[in-house]
């Protein structure tokens, strides 16, 4: 008989209690992981966004709440495209739109020579040229059955398919590049674009060249990765702060579970804690026997909070309208924080548990009924 | 046996309830290496608290207890002696409720640091020295009284302590469980040349050991010791 089989031993005693602690447990575990999946996509779309065709870093509108509702003028872009060590500065409009059943249907409005520079991968046609031609991202054609030869009609607006391109990310691939001119007009905003997208030229310290953009513009702001996205949007923070909430609560409360079910444990098994110290065991391996048990409860609530998360996240992506917008990413971190969580649950709900089992006179253990 | 008593209780005082229980006022016993000793005497004499303070599961207010050169006043480690030195057995077997023999007397050498299966050949040992191999793998629910204390038995014998205490061994079995059980400690005393001290109410149970030490109101009512005494059981 090993330590942990003595471990599994107890915790099968109370087999209704044990499965509900870790019921408990693991659902924390799950909303912490399906967001942190979530989370994930949303940084890793920002950082697509961010370095779109190439470049260094974007220049928007400082304090915006929504990357969507940031505008730059043409004289911004003029300025910042003027910058000594600036090479390329091409301005991008994005429209939020529906279309088909795409609530959030990206159309990205270049102007068609700039887009000609670094374009995305054509994977049929070519790009747009004309003012009332479009080129779409994969999914878009995809989900829509769109192919080069078809129109679109955009916010009332028919568009010639002319192209199909291929994106490794969600956002570019369910949406569609248009020029500039074009999407101005669809959107309604004249002179202005979203972002202006900067590349450095040979030799110029990108960082250092953000930095002058921001002391001589003080209405723009640069962003040059996804931690800095914040800046132009507080979705991500909002998602970030969203999951550290959710973290701390999954921690309190499966420490307050943990802790219920290992006083419960410890208590009914007094009489046991007495014996144990009777025939001769520590204090210290009693407690490790207590800490180990709620450790294996947290782990295998970990397991299965885990395997609920994928399978929620998953879930939700079959719901053809978020999977448009939704790309989660499952990163090491996600499963890594899913797991230091049950251990932090572990350790926080048995220590006090542990510490009176510890505490217990033998012979008061003993006397125990 | 040698010069150096196993067992030595010098005027030791227990009380309980800030003094107002005083379960022994001043207690002597002396038991030498490999004798069995019964300490014999009406309830609440003090016989079992003398017992657990020898176990060292409780402290003495006062008085010196020596136990295998342990001065269990000055012992530091007291978890240390109790899985080293002494083996304990409870009237009520006390084994635990969701292991199986064979596991209950694994138990105490966890602390012996030896590996898993050494833990088992030696578990297996002691279940056929108390003649209990076939039920191994019964858990103490399955067990008759005497099984259980046999199996208590063998664990208290886990460690190879050198002493081995016995609470009302037989206390709650029939005459034929009760007989078996006493028949296995004396033949432990002989075969081991173990220490043994028997707390019984029983004369009948006290007759089989070397030496009877009668208790009455927390003292031994013969200083240090009394003579041999042979009691036949019927």
């Amino acid at each position: 008989m090993s330590f942990l089989s003595l471990v599994f031993r107890n915790l099968f005693r109370q087999r209704m209690r044990t499965t509900l602690t870790v019921v408990g447990i693991s659902v924390g575990i799950t909303i912490v992981v399906a967001l942190g999946a979530v989370t994930g996509g949303m940084k890793q779309t920002a950082a697509a966004v961010i370095r779109q065709g190439g470049a260094d870093f974007m220049v928007a509108q400082r304090g915006s709440a929504d990357f969507s509702f940031s505008t730059v003028s043409e004289d911004e872009w003029a300025q910042v495209a003027s910058f000594p060590g600036v090479e390329r500065a091409r301005g991008v409009l994005i429209y939020i739109t529906r279309y088909g059943s795409n609530p959030f249907f990206p159309l990205l409005g270049m102007r068609p020579d700039e887009l000609a520079v670094s374009p995305p991968e054509v994977v049929q046609g070519r790009l747009p040229r004309g003012a009332d031609e479009v080129i779409l991202g994969e999914s878009a054609a995809t989900d829509n059955d769109l192919a080069p030869g078809d129109v679109v009609e955009i916010d009332h607006r028919p568009l010639d398919v002319v192209g199909i391109f291929r994106a490794d990310n969600v956002f570019y691939s369910s949406g569609a590049y248009a020029p500039l001119a074009t999407v101005r007009e669809i959107a309604r905003k004249p002179d202005v674009v979203t972002a202006v997208y900067v590349k450095a030229a040979p030799g110029v310290d990108p960082a250092a060249l953000a930095a002058k953009i921001e002391d001589e513009l003080p209405t723009l702001t640069t962003v040059a990765s996804a931690s800095e996205y914040g800046k132009v949007d507080q979705g991500i923070e909002i998602m970030d702060a969203l999951e550290l909430a959710v973290s701390i609560l999954a921690v309190v409360l499966g420490a307050i579970a943990v802790m219920n079910t290992m006083i419960m444990a410890v208590f009914e098994r007094t009489r046991e804690f007495g014996i144990l110290r009777a025939v001769g065991w520590r204090g210290s391996r009693i407690m490790r026997l207590v800490l180990t048990e709620a450790l294996a409860l947290c782990l295998v609530a970990a397991v299965v909070g885990i395997a609920f998360g994928l399978l929620a996240v998953q879930g939700v992506l079959m719901i053809e309208t978020i999977a448009h917008f939704l790309e989660p990413t499952y990163t090491v971190g996600v499963f890594v924080r899913g797991v230091v969580i049950a251990v932090s649950v572990g350790l926080v709900g048995a220590l006090y548990p542990a510490y009176r089992a510890v505490r217990l006179s033998p012979m008061e253990a003993l006397r125990h009924e | 046996m040698s010069d150096a008593p196993m067992i030595e209780c010098l005027d030791v005082v227990k009380t309980y309830e800030d003094g107002r229980i005083r379960a022994l006022a001043g207690m002597n016993l002396v038991v030498e290496p490999g004798e069995l000793v019964a300490v014999m005497g009406p309830s609440g004499c003090g016989k079992s608290t003398l017992l657990h303070l020898v176990a060292a599961l409780d402290r003495p207010d006062s008085g010196i207890i020596r136990v295998a050169h342990h001065d269990l006043a000055h012992e530091r480690n007291l978890d240390h002696y109790r899985a080293r030195h002494v083996g304990i057995v409870f009237q009520l077997h006390n084994l635990l409720p969701t292991l199986t023999a064979v596991e209950n007397v694994q138990v105490p050498m966890f602390e012996l640091g030896v590996g898993p299966r050494e833990r088992r050949a030696r578990a297996r040992r002691l279940l056929e020295l108390v003649e209990l191999s076939e039920r191994e793998r019964s858990r103490p629910a399955q067990l008759s009284g005497g099984e259980r204390q046999r199996v208590a038995i063998a664990r208290a014998l886990a460690n190879g302590p050198s002493v081995l205490l016995a609470d009302e061994p037989t206390g709650s079995l029939d005459s034929k469980a009760g007989g078996t059980i006493l028949d296995l400690l004396v033949r432990l005393r002989d075969e081991r040349e173990a220490t043994l001290v028997l707390v019984t109410h029983d004369a009948n149970v006290a007759g089989r050991a070397d030496r009877i030490a009668h208790m009455l109101d927390g003292r031994a009512s013969e200083p240090v010791s009394l003579a041999p005494t042979r009691v036949a059981v019927s």
